[in-house]
């Protein structure tokens, strides 16, 4: 039987992206067996690539029972013995290794990237056995013309480093993750009989002790109060606001003898500052960057942002989007790439000025990524229609990319003094003079020119009024993803891979909630008691120092083996510590999740009692639902509501426009879900009874 | 095990939890710069902190808590 070259690819689309740039015609032969998919191309010979589907392998338990702890052993084991909704890949393992049997050269051409290089191993070394003789295909874009160079000229062995960093991560993940959340678990289950899922992780935790940190400080904020004073001022017929130089004023009876000193005096210009500066064009995108941009622009959360560019990617439309540099190399051809993006009409006069530069050179950011560039557009036109907001942040990544070979933008501040009887006000204005690299990036700019008249010194002015403004002190504002991505960065923690996803574990494990990151009761007493019982769980410390450590593996100035022991050396102690306390720590606990299941069950205030707080109950009796007061089992009150038996109802947490009750959703198979006011007498009930009637 | 007089945590300090021990203290701090800005007595203090939206919730609780004891 004819051999052939063995190509193992991430994911499918990029299987068949790589057959199709490799195949002489351009037009690989798709194959299916046991509908696993795999392409046939013809060049000097025959190639077939094949896909995994992410990781088809997994860390599992060694030896002993799977429901104690503490846990050492463990091994790399097939994620459909592991997982039970991976059956589905157990077929794919089988497809790669018949067509493993007739294959004499194996080639990993999985991204260019820890977690790429160790799926491209492990499939290589568990359904193959051809690690030592296996090459490595790196690119940074699903270009044919990349992907040829990467075919021709791969590398003559597997990304060793890589992939040690990569399974010592996964498996210093799976020690923390398992051991950490069974301790958890069992605690609970020994202290109130019942079973629940908590979790918490070498990056989780530190992460949620950020929130709750913020939390904490939001909680025990006291405001204090200050004062602001603007003058209205008249220029040229159009009104301005003009502020006091003190800013802020401490004391309420200074501030209002400065309003009444200065009220319907007249004024004048006494001095004019204007300077000029030059605004720098933005750096290239780095993942993080791209998220932040993304969120701030179209409100997308960083894990979205990573799943779009993803699909842009595989297109062949941007380049490697899990990057962490800001660097454009001129290996990736600026003007091969402007000129492919002048195809499109939007794009074509912005190029076209970019192009009459004498030389093209981007404005980098500091930040590297040894494995690939900054996020780039390849200049492919799409072949396909996309989707809304894979088309934003398509035109957000182009425009980035010319904007960086832009002039800088140079703006100019006036700032005129204005003296109102004897008291300083500035007035203050923002104009662009020339917008350079503005003009590539214009949709996404947030301008904030403030245009002033033009005005003299000595000008006299007409004081319309002086106002004092009221103002307190803010508390910190909450993270969001956005910024609690770009904290997890600075902190060191995580990859830029894994951070997205960290961030949606701790709203799936409902630690947190809301698009501010509120944390609840649940995530500050399993962060206070991890604090108290295993503080280094909850350190970033410890994270970080794993974190370099993994870095220095991947640079080949580590063993993974002592990086290894030293996490299990740290863990040791935790458990031991966990498994002492653990009537307390279980005690704790189902006391949090008991108060955690209460609170999703707490519709509101009770507009009777204004004291009890309005539950959903099921009556033991006659197993209906109902909505009642707290305050019922201390014979207080004893208001209640019906509510409908069927569907699910869960509370909104929002009051009544009309009549200012608390209201419920109700969710019903095949209907619309419904907002219902517990009120019967609500308004809004009647009106719609009118109109039934009618 | 001594329960804070609020949220029945475990007291750390003056009959508080370790947060609302850090929300009295809070308020004690920053009575001083209320009373410089508006010469304000010590209960007109906590009314106006109670009132306040951007008061924190457990500092809140330990205001009300106090105007009741003072009560």
């Amino acid at each position: 039987m004819e051999k052939y070259t063995l190509i193992v690819a991430e994911k499918p689309v990029s299987a068949e992206r790589i057959a199709k740039a490799l195949d002489k015609k351009n037009k690989p032969k798709k194959h299916k067996e046991r509908s696993v998919p795999y392409f046939v191309a013809e060049r000097d010979r025959k190639i077939i690539v094949v896909s995994a589907l992410g990781h088809l392998y997994t860390v599992t338990q060694g030896k002993g029972r799977k429901t104690c702890y503490p846990v050492f052993d463990f091994k790399w084991s097939p994620r459909y013995l592991v997982e039970k909704g991976s059956q589905y890949t157990k077929i794919w393992i089988e497809t790669i290794s018949k067509l493993a049997l007739n294959a004499d050269v194996f080639i990993d051409a999985c991204d260019y990237d820890i977690e790429g290089s160790l799926i491209g191993y492990s499939i290589l070394n568990y359904a193959c056995d051809k690690t030592d003789v296996a090459k490595r295909m790196k690119y940074s874009t699903l270009t044919k013309a990349e992907l040829e160079q990467a075919y021709l000229h791969p590398s003559p062995t597997l990304d060793f480093n890589l992939i040690n960093a990569g399974k010592t991560r996964h498996e210093i993940d799976w020690l923390y993750g398992i051991n950490l959340s069974r301790a958890l678990t069992y605690a609970i289950k020994r202290a109130s009989g019942r079973y629940a899922t908590l979790s918490t992780g070498r990056v989780q935790g530190p992460t949620l002790r950020f929130l709750v940190l913020r939390e904490n400080s939001i909680a025990c904020f006291i405001p204090t109060p200050y004062w602001t004073i603007k003058a209205l001022v008249e220029l040229l017929g159009e009104f301005y606001e003009a502020e006091y130089e003190k800013k802020p004023i401490e004391n309420k009876t200074e501030a209002d003898k400065i309003v009444e000193v200065c009220k319907g005096k007249t004024s004048k210009v006494t001095k004019i500052e204007e300077k000029t500066y030059r605004q720098h064009p933005p750096v290239p995108f780095d993942l993080g960057n791209l998220q932040s941009e993304a969120y701030h622009l179209f409100g997308f959360n960083p894990r979205r942002t990573t799943n779009l560019a993803e699909r842009l990617y595989l297109d062949a439309l941007i380049s490697y989007p899990r990057t962490s540099s800001q660097k454009l190399p001129p290996t990736i051809n600026y003007k091969s790439i402007l000129d492919g993006l002048s195809r499109n009409l939007t794009y074509q006069k912005l190029v076209s000025e970019l192009l009459r530069s004498e030389k093209l050179k981007p404005k980098e950011g500091e930040k590297e990524d040894p494995a690939h560039p900054a996020i780039y557009p390849t200049g492919n036109m799409p072949e396909r229609k996309l989707t809304t907001s894979e088309q934003k942040l398509w035109d957000l990544i182009v425009r980035c990319f010319m904007a960086v070979f832009g002039e800088p933008a140079t703006k100019q501040i006036i700032k005129a003094e204005i003296d109102v009887n004897g008291y300083r006000f500035f007035l203050s204005g923002r104009k662009i003079l020339r917008e350079g690299w503005i003009r590539f990036y214009k949709p996404y700019f947030r301008s904030d020119e403030v245009l002033l008249p033009d005005i003299k010194e000595g000008e006299k002015v007409r004081v319309e009024k002086v106002i004092r403004e009221d103002k307190f002190t803010k508390p910190p504002p909450r993270y969001n993803p956005s910024s609690l991505l770009k904290k997890m960065e600075k902190e060191g923690i995580g990859t830029k891979a894994t951070r997205a996803d960290i961030i949606q574990t701790l709203y799936d494990r409902k630690y947190v909630t809301e698009e501010n990151i509120k944390v609840t009761e649940l995530g500050q007493d399993v962060t206070e008691i991890l604090q108290k019982h295993a503080p280094t769980i909850v350190s970033v410390k410890l994270t970080q120092e794993l974190e370099e450590k993994m870095q220095r593996i991947q640079k080949n100035e580590e063993k993974r083996e002592n990086v290894l022991a030293e996490a299990i050396n740290c863990l040791k102690p935790v458990l031991e510590e966990l498994e002492s306390q653990e009537k307390i720590i279980g005690q704790a606990l189902s006391e949090a999740l008991r108060q955690s299941k209460l609170q999703e069950r707490i519709i509101g205030d009770c507009p009777t009692c204004e004291t009890g707080k309005l539950v959903i109950i099921r009556s033991r009796k006659t197993g209906k639902r109902f909505v009642g007061c707290t305050n019922y089992f201390h014979s207080r009150c004893k208001t209640s509501f019906p509510l409908p038996q069927h569907g699910i109802v869960k509370p909104t947490g929002r009051i009544c426009p009309v009549c200012g009750w608390p209201t419920v959703i109700v969710f019903k198979r095949g209907k619309r879900p419904w907002r219902l006011c517990l009120n019967s007498a609500c308004p809004k009930k009647e009106e719609r009874k009118k109109i039934v009637e009618m | 095990m001594l329960k804070c007089k609020i949220c029945s945590k475990e007291a750390v300090d003056k009959g508080y939890c370790r947060l609302h021990e850090k929300a009295h203290r809070n308020l004690m701090d920053k009575f001083e710069m209320w009373k410089e800005a508006l010469d304000l007595s010590w209960k007109d203090y906590l009314n106006e902190i109670v009132k306040n939206p951007l008061t924190g919730t457990k500092a809140k609780e330990v205001a009300e808590t106090l105007l009741s004891e003072n009560q």
